[in-house]
């Protein structure tokens, strides 16, 4: 099966069988959408909650807020339909919590913003694997919908 | 768009910068001497940014400080888990080969010297204030560390990244030094220096 990786601020996408993979996530949070009857994947690599003014010219997929339209419009281009949508998500790590202890992390913010978008869309989170101090690896099976999350020194979690 | 002229200049700076860093590693490391290798000065566009370290899914640990003062930005030290071990085996005389939070604590420190000392350099020339934050460790991904670090910089349309390797002679040691100064911040440095506006 084809194996797409996706890096920060990408969105992609397979119908049918494929393989969505994003390594390194860490303060970022990996978001797919599926519909599992059209059998449509997408995934998305958010880096920050919020887009900004100057970084106008930023791909949709960097920002939870301008990323979770541009998600579900590729996977309507792909044929799925926006109601039987629903959301995985892993990452949101803080990998130097002591640096943050005053403020909440970006991944934090990023956990929030993405199930604020995710929510304001009507689409239900139904796995999530976030949070904690370290990075992990999300790997998204097109064919079944599965997703798997690795991290260093721990037991791998299907969501 | 910067010119060969102006990277040379953020190159030189590295070179300064990570000089005293080593130094002062080589210090703590009853005089081992590091080589550096040429440094590497860098505006990556931000699709570039995430494969800049390489190996993202190697463990590495990564030293990470936010910079304040006339000169804001970001700092870190990035080195394979295998080069920490050697160097918290000759700080510590651990050699039991696993990050516990002794060898934590000894590469926190270790980091939290060297950073100083660059920035020291740095400050000394321009006679602008750049001061570090506790220094934070992570024992992760790199590609995990990395992004984390981007984020925390709060990366844009591109980032300017100055990187300097270095390697001992002697002992199984390699690790990078990587400073990403604020935009605008940074442009104070060329002016302190008499550049002209970059």
């Amino acid at each position: 099966m084809t194996e797409v990786f996706v890096n920060m601020g990408q969105i992609s996408a397979f119908k049918t069988q494929g393989i969505l993979t994003t390594v390194g996530l860490g303060s970022c949070v990996g978001v797919t959408l599926y519909d599992d009857l059209a059998k449509v994947g997408v995934m998305g690599h958010i880096f920050l909650p919020r887009s900004r003014e100057r970084d106008a010219g930023a791909p949709p997929g960097k920002y939870a807020d301008t990323g979770i339209p541009a998600m579900i419009d590729e996977a309507v281009r792909l044929g799925a339909q926006r109601s039987r949508l629903k959301a995985k998500m892993a990452g949101g790590a803080n990998l130097f919590p002591n640096l943050n202890a005053n403020s909440t992390s970006i991944g934090t913010q990023n956990i929030e913003a993405v199930t604020e978008h995710l929510k304001k869309h009507g689409i239900a989170i139904i796995g999530k694997d976030v949070a904690g101090d370290y990075g992990r690896k999300m790997r998204f099976f097109v064919d079944t919908g599965v997703v798997t999350v690795t991290a260093i020194g721990k037991e791998a979690v299907k969501i | 768009m910067m010119n060969d002229a102006k990277l040379d200049f953020l190159k030189e700076l590295a070179n300064i910068g990570t000089g005293h860093a080593t130094t002062a590693l080589s210090q703590m490391l009853s005089g081992r001497l590091f080589q550096l290798v040429v440094p590497d000065a860098q505006m990556l566009p931000f699709d570039q940014a995430a494969d800049y370290v390489g190996g993202l899914e190697q463990v590495i640990v990564g030293i990470f400080v936010v910079v304040s003062g006339d000169v804001r930005g970001h700092m870190a030290f990035l080195l394979p888990v295998d080069s920490a071990l050697v160097l918290v085996r000759l700080l510590t005389e651990d050699d039991s080969g696993e990050i516990n939070e002794l060898a934590r604590s000894a590469l926190q420190e270790l980091g939290n010297i060297m950073i100083t000392s660059y920035l020291n350099a740095l400050a000394k020339m321009t006679t602008l204030l750049m001061a570090p934050s506790v220094p934070g460790v992570a024992v992760d991904m790199a590609g995990a560390v990395w992004q984390s670090i981007l984020a925390g910089a709060e990366v844009t349309d591109e980032v300017t990244v100055i990187r300097t390797e270095f390697f001992a002679d002697g002992e199984a040691i390699e690790g990078h030094i990587l400073f990403l100064p604020d935009d605008d911040d940074f442009k104070q440095i060329a002016r302190m220096l008499g550049l002209e506006e970059v």
